[in-house]
């Protein structure tokens, strides 16, 4: 599925980097990725992820980070994952 | 002519303003290694009202404030220099962060001019730490030092606690600065339960036929023991509990079934498996806790209660969420009635059947028999804590526990080499206590060091080490899973531990037959200084029963045969 986050963060050092690595780390592969200048309320982030998890838990960790001020998800489109990446919590693996 | 009585803002160093910024946050007591980049801060230390321990490797330092912040529910302080000062934190700081341990962490770092020069000693510790703290900060102005320490101790110890690092520069630890410090403004209460959740959550219990809860570390980590009893008492519902959660409630409680998972015991594995409502309180469906995940629990439907919305459906797809304070929760969630009779006894016949035994045949020392009776010989006064391996499991399954705070393992990492470090941090935390490190011969040696730190400032620390010459865990796993193919598991050279206990000023004993034990604990618990009991152990003792990995937690093995 891809799914498709805006994400609102701080203008702080190594707030990009903290909000990419956590998306990739949390098995979300990165398709797209755009990153706003720094204002006076922060940066805006726009990035398009594929991954079998669903989107809906990739929004909530992202919203944990202190970094992060407001993450909006659109509606996920079902399509193959563009990369392997991480796999899917598949519990016939474990 | 009025003379102002004003006075200039005083001129310090960012150190000092750090100093008084920790104890302005109720730091007593910090835990540490010196080094370059961080003497501007030792040197500040020196007068000041922080007691700092020296412990003599830099993972010491985190292992032991990680469980001082256990202990206390406040941060604990380790601090440590750039480089490799940094990277020997890492693996305490990766720790706390797996079990939610709240810890705030300085690190000093090389001058700002120089960071990203390959400087001598610079390591990015912000980078490295990146995936295993719950925020960090490199300071770049003296000025900031009031405001990002305050923040980081109110996002260490606030909703779901973690550790927070502040990377320091040695210019701005030895920068000097005008700056009065401004206590933080109140952190937000966090959002009241939803009340519509908790009324579903009260049905669904009402009309449950085998309703079950499972106790996690969260309701420890929150304080919220006591409104958990009471809701248990109140409904009458069954509970396990996983590794962190043991000692929520006491193990004597009728309704509790014992820890569930690979090592659980089968009343708990039996009871999970059979459930038809499962509500977890403070706890993340950890894969050692549910065995194979889509077998786990397979008639349950879930009520899920933690304070961290990024748990919920992870792992396992809630039907009804409660992402709150647990406390609230548990005392708004009140069912007209809970679990018939017959589900009950049905959980207490399991208990009663899995009821772990102690007429195990062999003649040596039977591990397990000696945790019960060191559990058993100061009920409530013992706080244990772990390595990780067989022995840690055996303290799991063996020692009786009425408090959680009594029981200090590291559970979502596993970190061989925790139990010492965490026991100095344990009883620095709280002197009171009779703190027991339960160690294995592989463990004990990946923080032996710490032994000089207890020597140092006369911890009182003891340490029960079982010694079955292997890395005994790994070892059952290649006997079972790897046909005895034993790769690297063998420690029959292993140095002598009493010698090694005593060359380092501590009192040391062996044992090795099982009429010796009685005698030797009460030497142990009863030795007025730190000492260590040092018991030799069958090498090809198994934990017993074992979930195969990749297996439902009824499918467990209770022997090899």
């Amino acid at each position: 599925m891809n799914h498709t986050l805006t994400i609102q963060l701080s203008g702080s050092e190594g707030a990009v980097i903290r909000t990419l690595g956590l998306i990739e780390r949390r098995g979300f592969g990165l398709d797209k990725c755009s990153v706003g200048e720094v204002d006076s309320s922060g940066r805006t982030m726009k990035v398009q992820v594929s991954s079998s998890r669903p989107g809906e838990l990739l929004k909530r960790q992202l919203e944990r980070l202190h970094d992060v001020f407001h993450v909006e998800l659109k509606p996920a489109k079902p399509t193959k994952p563009s990369r392997p990446g991480i796999r899917p919590v598949n519990p016939q693996n474990r | 002519m009025n003379v102002s009585t004003h006075l200039a803002p005083e001129l310090r160093s960012g150190s000092q303003i750090l100093i008084e910024a920790l104890e302005r946050n109720g730091v007593k007591q910090i835990f540490g290694y010196p080094g370059g980049t961080i003497m501007p801060v030792y040197d500040a230390l020196v007068g000041s009202g922080l007691k700092h321990y020296l412990c003599r490797h830099e993972q010491g330092a985190a292992l032991a404030a990680d469980a001082f912040g256990r202990v206390t529910r406040r941060a604990g302080v380790c601090i440590a220099t750039s480089g490799p000062g940094a990277t020997n934190l890492v693996t305490g700081i990766a720790n706390a962060f797996m079990d939610s341990v709240p810890m705030v962490i300085i690190t000093g770092q090389v001058p700002s001019p120089l960071q990203g020069t390959d400087a001598f000693q610079e390591v990015d510790i912000f980078g490295i730490t990146l995936p295993i703290v719950k925020h960090s900060y490199i300071v770049r102005s003296v000025s900031d030092i009031p405001h990002i320490v305050n923040e980081a101790f109110q996002l260490a110890e606030n909703g779901r606690p973690g550790p927070v690092l502040i990377d320091l520069p040695k210019d701005i630890s030895a920068g000097m600065g005008d700056v009065v410090y401004t206590p933080p403004q109140a952190w937000p209460a966090s959002c009241p339960p939803d009340a519509e959740a908790m009324q579903t959550a009260a049905e669904m219990l009402s009309r449950a036929r085998r309703p079950l809860v499972i106790a996690g570390g969260g309701i420890a980590i929150s304080d919220s023991v006591e409104v958990f009893r009471k809701f248990i008492d109140r409904t009458g519902l069954p509970v396990t509990s996983t590794l962190k959660g043991l000692g929520v409630i006491p193990p004597d409680h009728p309704g509790y079934v014992g820890m569930l998972g690979m090592h659980g015991n089968g009343a708990a594995n039996h009871a999970v498996q059979n459930c038809d409502l499962l509500m977890v309180v403070g706890a993340r469906f950890d894969d050692r806790a549910t065995g194979q995940l889509a077998q786990f629990a397979p008639s349950a439907r879930i009520i899920h209660l933690d304070i961290d919305a990024a748990e919920i459906s992870k792992l396992r797809k809630a039907d009804v969420a409660i992402v709150s304070e647990l406390a609230p929760a548990l005392e708004g969630i009140r069912p007209e009635q809970t679990a018939n009779e017959s589900w009950r006894a049905q959980c207490a016949g399991w208990t009663k059947e899995f009821a772990w035994r102690y007429d195990a045949p062999g003649k040596g020392i039977y591990a397990p028999k000696l945790l019960r009776d060191l559990s058993r010989a100061r009920p409530g006064d013992l706080t244990i804590t772990c390595d990780v391996g067989q022995h840690q499991m055996w303290v799991a399954q063996h020692c009786q526990f009425n408090d959680p705070l009594q029981h200090i393992t590291s559970g979502g990492l596993g970190t061989m080499g925790y139990g010492l470090p965490a026991a100095i941090g344990a009883k620095v935390a709280k002197p009171e206590a009779t703190v027991v490190c339960v160690s294995g011969d592989g463990s004990i040696m990946m923080n032996i060091q710490e032994l000089a730190t207890l020597k140092r400032y006369g911890i009182d620390v003891k340490i029960l080490l079982l010694d079955n010459s292997a890395l005994g865990l790994v070892r059952q796993w290649q006997e079972i899973f790897f046909e005895g193919n034993y790769s690297e598991v063998h420690l029959s050279d292993n140095p002598d531990f009493a010698a090694v206990a005593r060359a380092f000023g501590i009192q040391a004993r062996s044992i090795k037959e099982p009429e010796e034990v009685g005698d030797a604990l009460d030497w142990l618990l009863n030795t007025d200084t730190a000492a260590m009991l040092h018991v030799a152990i069958d090498s090809m003792e198994n934990v017993w029963p074992l979930v195969p990995p990749g297996k439902p937690n009824h499918k467990m093995m209770r022997s090899n045969s």
